[in-house]
């Protein structure tokens, strides 16, 4: 029962997904990625600006949806109202403000990149470069914990190195530190691994173009 | 005294044998009974088919006697550990393995035991009866054995996750032992949480009781309570007066949420009892009086204080960063004062434990502490912080600093702190 709950709340963030997915279009930079460093370069903050409001990160993560100058900007969830329900399960936006006890303030670039690339949770997975996919192997955590659904990052993570160190720059050195607590997810013991295989949400990269379904210009 | 650990078929639980690892083949294993100023000496044995240390949890002491993962201690070798109680360290202490990613494992198979140190002047009644109430838990399969899964499958994560628990729950090695009191009696418990990742929220059905003790010793002043949460590792230590003649109440253990809402055990919420305390019918003991108060502890200085060192407890993580033993993650000099700012910025309960040193508690989720106390055990509730204020007296040495649920230290969630000469 749980099982199935939990498949059809996956339906429903699919289609959550496929909404963001159409609503954020960005160039595919190429390149690798530099090493972490804690404090991004002006020029890199503004791209990671950019990528965060056409990301409509705020539609989830705060009450004042992609107005950088609105009240609640990116805090996370305030009431119930912005909480999900993913089969049995609550799941909460959190606060991406670089708050140390209630944000994103203790994690570093390279865990931020990590959870927009893998969907690994920063606060639960050490800060290292991840070279496989495969749990247990180059970094990738043997028992990994995902991100709750509906959190997009199966789409995310197409991004380029480059666009994902944008976004972690602008959230750790473009915003103000605002606490508020949010309450964890709730989720399935394996935290949500079964949900997130290759079968269900594709290879990382991407198959090369065309495919089958695409077609050369 | 002379310390084996071995391999020992044991009657854990009755009617069926498991095969364990005992200290000199008991678990729990002999109690240190010590006095403040005692040279100890301790030859230790390792019998074991895997390196092992002993960690003396809580005492001040040189970090070469530490136990730490520093020293281990090869299958067939033996090690002599020696160090003085200092004085003003009367208390509840206890002893386990401390091996690099097996001290869950090691206490899980039946490795712990007590250390009472006794003081020079104690101002409590000599008259009072001093119980030891060692908690710990396991879990068996249906022949006996001690039940670890493993590590890769779905028991085993949860295992990994949570910090492996069983729903036996002991008192000295026993399930539900009887203490007997008479009806006016006070007796001084010493209650030590020897499990690996069982958080105990005690209490004695129907009564309140006197808190007296922590980690590091007396209290100023006792405090009544209506329960206790003992984290791992933690001690306290309590009175308890008989009640009418020829009545019973029962120590139980209270549901206590501690865990991740992804793995929370389904009977997390159940109460269970611990031991049975009976009022015998002999008349009533004479009346003893309780000091109001028991010892001055001086407060750390924070005006002294030279750093503030951030500690942030995710899941399996510190600052971000698994255990390694060649880094130095804090780094400082005997003698300093510095303040520990610790987060835990999960939705887990993180009990924090510091080797070497006594720590004071500044304030938890900014409250300030209501009273002083010398700890070496802090339990950081799931998504919460809290200040303590240490000085690192006497001895340099690489000391670790870790989650006390076992299974989190043995997957990395520990640092070092080098406390240079």
């Amino acid at each position: 029962m749980t099982r199935r709950s939990t498949g059809l709340l996956v339906c429903l963030s699919s289609i959550v997904v496929l909404l963001f997915a159409t609503a954020y279009r960005v160039p595919a930079a190429s390149g690798k990625a530099g090493p972490p460093s804690d404090r991004g370069s002006q020029d890199q903050i503004l791209a990671g600006r950019r990528l965060v409001l056409s990301s409509a990160c705020g539609d989830c993560h705060g009450y004042a949806g992609n107005n950088p100058a609105g009240a609640g900007f990116l805090v996370g969830m305030k009431d119930t109202t912005q909480q999900f329900r993913i089969g049995p399960f609550i799941t909460r936006p959190k606060n991406l403000t670089p708050d140390v006890a209630t944000g994103i303030g203790s994690f570093t670039e390279r865990q931020i990149f990590n959870a927009l690339r893998y969907g690994l949770r920063p606060e639960e997975t050490p800060d290292v470069q991840i070279t496989s996919t495969v749990p247990g192997q180059g970094g990738f955590p043997l028992h990994p914990h995902y991100l709750a659904p509906p959190m997009p990052w199966p789409s995310w993570r197409n991004m380029s190195d480059e666009e994902l160190l944008a976004i972690a720059a602008y959230l750790k050195n473009g915003l103000k530190p605002v606490r508020n607590k949010v309450a964890d997810s709730e989720g399935p013991p394996d935290f949500w691994a079964s949900e997130y295989t290759v079968a269900k949400i594709g290879p990382y990269p991407a198959a090369p173009f065309p495919t089958a379904n695409e077609k050369a210009p | 005294m002379n310390l084996t650990a071995a391999v020992a078929r044991l009657s854990l639980q009755p009617g069926v044998t498991s095969e364990a690892f005992a200290y000199n083949g008991h678990v729990p294993g002999p109690t240190l009974d010590v006095r403040e100023g005692d040279h100890v000496i301790i030859h230790f044995r390792n019998n074991l088919p895997e390196p092992t240390t002993v960690h003396w949890h809580g005492i001040h002491l040189p970090f070469e006697s530490d136990g730490s993962p520093f020293h281990p201690i090869k299958h067939g070798e033996s090690h002599t550990y020696e160090f003085t109680v200092r004085p003003g360290t009367a208390g509840t202490y206890w002893y386990h393995p401390h091996p690099d990613r097996r001290t869950g494992f090691a206490i899980g198979k039946g490795l712990f035991g007590a250390i009472v140190v006794h003081a020079a002047h104690d101002p409590l009644p000599s008259s009072l009866a001093d119980k030891l109430l060692i908690l710990s838990d396991n879990r068996f399969l249906n022949d006996g054995t001690i039940d670890f899964p493993d590590s890769a499958s779905e028991r085993g994560g949860i295992d990994e996750e949570n910090g492996r628990e069983g729903p036996a729950l002991f008192v000295n090695g026993q399930h539900m032992p009887t203490i007997s009191i008479r009806s006016g009696e006070v007796q001084r418990w010493r209650v030590i949480n020897a499990s690996a990742g069982r958080i105990f929220r005690i209490a004695l059905a129907g009564r309140t009781m006197l808190q007296v003790g922590t980690d590091g010793g007396l209290i100023e002043k006792p405090v009544e309570v209506k329960e206790v949460l003992l984290t791992t590792g933690e001690r306290a230590e309590l009175l308890v007066r008989g009640g009418a003649r020829g009545t019973r109440t029962v120590l139980q253990n209270l549901p206590y949420d501690r865990y991740s809402p992804n793995t929370r055990p389904a009977d997390w919420n159940v109460t269970r009892d611990l031991l049975s305390l009976e009022t015998t019918s002999a008349p009533p003991a004479a009346p003893v009086t309780i000091p109001s108060r028991l010892r001055t502890i001086v407060a750390l200085d924070t005006a002294e204080a030279t750093a503030v060192r951030t500690v942030v407890f995710g899941q399996g993580i510190i600052n971000g960063k698994t255990m390694d033993m060649s880094r130095v993650d804090v780094s400082t000099h005997v003698g300093a004062t510095e303040i520990w700012d610790i987060v835990n910025i999960v939705g887990m309960d993180h009990p924090f434990h510091l080797h070497g040193f006594q720590f004071q508690v500044l304030d938890r989720d900014g409250v300030r502490e209501p009273y002083l106390a010398w700890k070496d055990m802090l339990n950081i509730p799931k998504h919460s912080t809290a200040r303590i204020i240490v000085r690192y007296d006497d001895y340099p040495g690489k000391w670790m600093f870790h989650c006390h649920i076992l299974d989190h230290e043995d997957h990395g969630m520990m640092g070092v702190l080098e406390v240079l000469k």
